[in-house]
């Protein structure tokens, strides 16, 4: 009883993670496509108004981001349900969890089969470059290390600190008026 | 190594002496009675559409329909084409033979029929279909694509001018019939660009990192029947346990890579081959020990175990453990030394004389949004690329 219990609490635990780690990404990638030149030239590559959806099957979470243009990016939310262009899909809440908690590699997970790409490959591929750099220069070097193929070696603390200070005082900032915000609403 | 995998293969494969006489059968026993042949003008001259026949005619099974006429391109109006066909004879089964091209547009063309409607577009994409499609075999004539046991398509869409893929387990065939008399007239720089195209496969499958132990088995066993036969082959056209080694090897090595993928060589040569208009085996023989090099580090272990398939038993137990992975690299260049002496395929992008040094810029950065670069062990960058392409500039 109490055993079941605590399975589903911890089931519960890592929706809600999952959930809150989609949410810090789609902040942290509005945030970084402000200032980050190689993220901004990456997300240029993208056609202006595409969609990106990552998501997890069958029903969510889910996160979806914007190419406003220019390579700035915009995050639509958690709930958005408007046309996609480009998905990338978990097949299981616990696959999303192995690679948002760092214990599987984005590549790896490609690998594995884990998830489903829907659209153009070669934007994927461009995507899974901006979600590298985002870890990269978020991460403590050592689970970043652990999350992406190769640590860029010319990421040296002088870009990456204040990066990263940047990235989290933005998204900081945009969760707790989003929390906010939902409070108000419910 | 993955510490997780699938690995899937529902293909029959059907090989070897008289194998095409098994073809018959394998209709009657699923009721086919109106199939069709998919297949180009260039199967029909070197007279390869004679022995199937011949072989299901003497069964009593006649063909409802025969194209001849898939581009070395094939596009959606192609399909188009065929599909109406198929459904103005009433055919029930599809019959590819050819190589890449012929099929992947039955491939496509069984969708249209299966699923009804003009429109291939509507497919494309990863996991659009969700049932089995009409019953379809492949006589593959080329060793090398490995189409016969993959579960994609590409077919060009001449309107829109784009590219469209089609991934689904439901593309491949009931069947695969490798026949060692079909490709036994293949030209000697097609044999030798075709058997450099499996090489690959099996190479990237082994060394990239979706690799797995299943894959693994397909890939060194491919590995070692090229290994043995390919400059057999070159030397004596005619070998017909050597034309089978390699037929055998393309397949082993298509279901190694459409399980565990392949990795930078194939990133460069599809940008290479959209760019240049190049053929896809000769982009992966021109980029091989290149990007072996570059990743040299990330899979020394297996590309020493390599070692022992490529060249056998005597080379891999002189050569020092430490040595083995840079002695299989050199192995391959000298492989394509042997070629090059054989039937002048290039080795180098200078070699080619159809590639200009301006569109390095061009191909380096279509190989970076490539699928295949995702699976490679080295994240390469737009400069490692780069680098990599001066290299094999020659
Ligand atoms: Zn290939």
């Amino acid at each position: 009883m109490l055993d079941s219990f605590s399975r589903s609490a911890a089931r519960r635990a890592r929706r809600q993670y999952v959930g809150l780690m989609f949410r810090f990404m789609g902040h942290a990638l509005e945030a970084i496509s402000r200032f980050d030149k190689t993220v901004i030239d990456e997300a240029r590559g993208m056609p202006d108004g595409l969609v990106f959806q990552m998501t997890v099957l069958p029903s969510g979470p889910a996160l979806a981001i914007e190419h406003t243009g220019d390579g700035v990016l915009r995050y639509l939310g958690s709930r958005y349900d408007g046309p996609v262009d480009l998905s990338i899909r978990f097949k299981h809440l616990a696959h999303a969890f192995l690679v948002l908690s760092f214990q599987e590699k984005t590549v790896e997970a490609f690998a594995n089969d884990r998830m489903v790409v829907d659209g153009d490959i070669a934007l994927a591929v461009r995507m899974t470059r901006i979600l590298n750099r985002l870890e990269a220069i978020i991460l403590p070097r050592l689970i970043a290390r652990r999350a992406i193929k190769e640590y860029p070696a010319e990421l040296g603390l002088l870009e990456k600190l204040p990066g990263a200070i940047g990235v989290y005082r933005r998204v900081a900032f945009s969760m707790i008026r989003d929390l906010r915000k939902e409070a108000l609403s419910q | 190594m993955s510490r997780y995998y699938e690995f899937f293969c529902p293909v029959k494969v059907i090989a070897g002496e008289a194998a095409l006489e098994h073809l018959p059968y394998e209709l009657t026993s699923i009721a086919s009675v109106r199939p069709m042949i998919v297949t180009d003008a260039g199967v029909r001259a070197a007279g390869l559409l004679e022995p199937v026949i011949a072989a299901c005619t003497e069964s009593d099974v006649t063909f409802a329909a025969i194209y001849d006429e898939v581009p070395p391109d094939s596009s959606t109006t192609t399909v188009r084409e065929i599909a109406n066909l198929y459904r103005q004879q009433q055919c029930d089964a599809i019959i590819a033979i050819g190589g890449g091209s012929s099929i992947d547009t039955a491939k496509a063309v069984n969708i249209l029929v299966s699923e009804g409607g003009d429109d291939i577009a509507a497919y494309s994409g990863a996991g659009v279909l969700t049932r089995p499609l009409r019953p379809f075999f492949v006589v593959p004539t080329t060793a090398g694509t490995g189409s016969e046991v993959t579960s994609v398509a590409v077919i060009a869409d001449t309107e829109r001018s784009v590219k469209l893929p089609f991934t689904s387990s439901f593309l491949l065939p009931n069947a695969a019939i490798i026949d060692p008399r079909m490709t036994l007239t293949l030209p000697p720089h097609i044999t030798a660009a075709t058997a450099m195209d499996a090489l690959t496969h099996a190479t990237e499958a082994y060394t990239c990192l979706a690799r797995n132990p299943l894959s693994d088995a397909y890939a060194t066993a491919a590995i070692k029947k090229i290994g043995r036969s390919l400059l057999a082959v070159m030397d004596n056209p005619d070998d017909v346990q050597g034309r089978l080694d390699l037929a055998e090897a393309s397949t082993m090595a298509g279901i190694a890579f459409s399980n565990s993928m392949v990795g930078l060589v194939h990133s460069l040569g599809h940008a290479t081959g959209a760019i240049c208009h190049l053929p896809h085996g000769l982009c992966m023989s021109l980029y091989l020990p290149y990007v072996l090099e570059y990743n040299l580090e990330d899979i020394r272990e297996p590309l020493s175990e390599l070692l022992l398939y490529l060249e056998g038993p005597e080379v891999w137990a002189a050569t020092p453990a430490s040595r083995r992975a840079e002695t299989t690299i050199s192995a391959v260049r000298h492989l394509r030394d042997e070629l090059h002496h054989r039937c002048e395929l290039p080795r180098t992008l200078r070699e080619t004389g159809k590639v200009k040094q301006s569109q390095l810029d061009n191909i380096a950065r279509q190989a970076l949004d490539d699928g295949s670069i995702i699976y490679n062990p080295r994240e390469a960058s737009l400069k490692d690329v780069r680098s990599l392409l001066e290299k094999a500039w020659g």
